[in-house]
């Protein structure tokens, strides 16, 4: 595999002595819970920020309350009661999802979602009314004009969309209780993320371990940066 | 062609108008001329099918508007266009802005495939697109960004956007008032071919000057309804209203 070629050929830059494909199996299960979770949860924040953001309904202020409150809603606490639903005894325990990556990203959902949720609904009331008037007095129909408004409001969507992708990338509390850190025998990871590697390796004396994990962990996040970043410019000349 | 008849239009207690009635006919300009805050605006909401009269009916050819479902109601509006007095262009090209009306026109399956293309960087700029910015004088701007526009030629692309998809009437708002005299020349210039097209032109305004040089027929908006309705030079030289008179002579005093 190419990539765990490439990963082994950077850590033997730092003569660090990695079982093979351990350090690239940890960054698989990373990203592939934090992006699924990430993905989920835009799916599901942006048609939220617009109905939110774009009518009026009855209980709004305390929708928005719920979505403010849920930011700083303390991860380890959403672990412990994923944590409970996934559990033999929980209303989803016959899924047997516990210590599973499925309930790595159901925690890492929760968590991301409400910031990806917040600053969408920023961006989205940012656009001008004008707009929307435009857009429909042009023939839009109500579809129309929301979409209207996520392009207007793309680049703080994809704001959004990173600060939930940051939320979920560098969090330990809920994907260590629902996941377990764990894994194989073979010492390929099944949910040990970055994060929990890295706590695990520091509280076992293994800093060198853990400061390469730490620049992999900073390296990942830089790179999906970039990466929104220029898709968002694509197809804009100012 | 578009007709609204006898329309009542509150807003809360505050009475907008009390029976109000206006038409316009293909290929025709009627200006509507106004003192500030007489609800010129709401009148445009009326006639573009986007505010719902309280009494009285609002007609395109013959259908009465708010008695259609909202498939019919739909798909009558889209023969309305446009103008708002600010441009309110999206962020997007020139060529996207215009061809925004015909876009929300197609069926899906032709937009999501338009929209692959574009992205796969294909040019998709059709005829009527070109036509319709040449009518503004707008025709080499196509592949700019319209955030590097100026003030006029914003309200231009603007004005481009509604023709493009050939409406029947084309409503707008004070779509000079805060345009230079070349501008408002080219946006005057654009309103005579909209015309020679055969669109119904209703245009807002509180300059008579601009009134008198545009219009076929003038309707005078005042005190909750239209005081007078007339072809341009007779509301100007020889009102039947008073009041029409008053404000024509700038001694109604608001």
């Amino acid at each position: 595999m190419t990539f765990d070629l490439i990963v082994q050929f950077g850590l033997a830059l730092f003569e660090l002595p990695f079982r093979e494909g351990y350090v690239s199996s940890i960054i698989y299960v990373s990203l592939y819970v934090s992006l699924a979770a990430v993905a989920l949860s835009t799916l599901f924040s942006i048609p939220v920020a617009l109905v939110v953001g774009l009518t009026d309904f009855p209980g709004k202020q305390f929708v928005k309350s719920v979505i403010n409150t849920g930011m700083g809603f303390p991860s380890v606490v959403v672990g412990l009661i994923v944590l409970f639903a996934v559990s033999n005894q929980g209303p989803l325990g016959s899924l047997e999802l516990i210590f599973t990556k499925q309930a790595m990203i159901m925690s890492q959902f929760v968590l991301a979602t409400p910031p990806i949720t917040a600053i969408s609904l920023a961006a989205v009331t940012g656009v001008d009314e004008s707009v929307r008037d435009a857009a429909r007095a042009l023939g839009g129909t109500r579809f129309d004009v929301a979409l209207v408004v996520v392009k207007e409001a793309r680049y703080g969507i994809a704001t959004a969309v990173l600060a939930g992708f940051g939320r979920a990338i560098s969090e330990v509390g809920s994907v260590l209780i629902v996941g377990g850190n764990i894994t194989g025998a073979d010492g390929i990871s099944k949910t040990r993320t970055l994060t929990t590697a890295i706590q695990l390796e520091a509280r076992q004396g293994q800093y060198e371990t853990a400061m390469v994990l730490g620049a992999v962990l900073v390296a990942l996040v830089l790179t999906v940066n970039a990466v929104v970043v220029r898709f968002g410019d694509r197809g804009v000349q100012r | 062609m578009l007709r609204a008849s006898e329309v009542t239009k509150a807003y809360g207690t505050d009475p907008v108008f009390d029976g109000l009635s206006i038409d316009v006919d293909a290929g025709e300009v009627v200006a509507v001329i106004g003192p500030s805050g007489v609800g010129k605006t709401t009148l445009l909401g009326l006639l573009a099918l986007s505010e719902e009269p309280d009494e009285g009916t609002v007609t395109l050819d013959g259908t009465n508007v708010w008695d259609a479902d909202e498939t019919k109601r739909l798909s009558l509006r889209r023969r309305v266009g446009m103008v708002f007095q600010e441009a309110s262009l999206f962020d997007a090209s020139v060529g996207r802005n215009v061809e925004y009306g015909l876009r929300v026109r197609r069926p899906w399956s032709d937009r999501l495939r338009n929209g692959v293309a574009s992205l796969l960087g294909a040019n998709s700029t059709t005829d009527a697109v070109r036509e319709s910015l040449d009518v503004v004088g707008l025709a080499d701007a196509l592949d700019q960004h319209a955030g590097s526009l100026s003030g006029g030629e914003a309200q231009r692309v603007s004005f481009a956007r509604a023709l493009a998809y050939r409406p029947d009437v084309l409503l707008l708002d004070e779509p000079t008032s805060d345009l230079d005299p070349r501008n408002t020349a080219v946006i005057e210039s654009a309103i005579d071919a909209a015309r020679d097209r055969g669109i119904g032109v209703v245009v807002a305004t509180h300059d008579m000057h601009q009134a008198r040089r545009v219009a076929d027929r003038v309707a005078v908006l005042l005190d909750h309804g239209i005081t007078e309705m007339a072809p341009t030079e007779v509301v100007f030289e020889d009102p039947s209203d008073e009041r029409t008179r008053q404000f024509i002579n700038g001694e109604l005093v608001y």
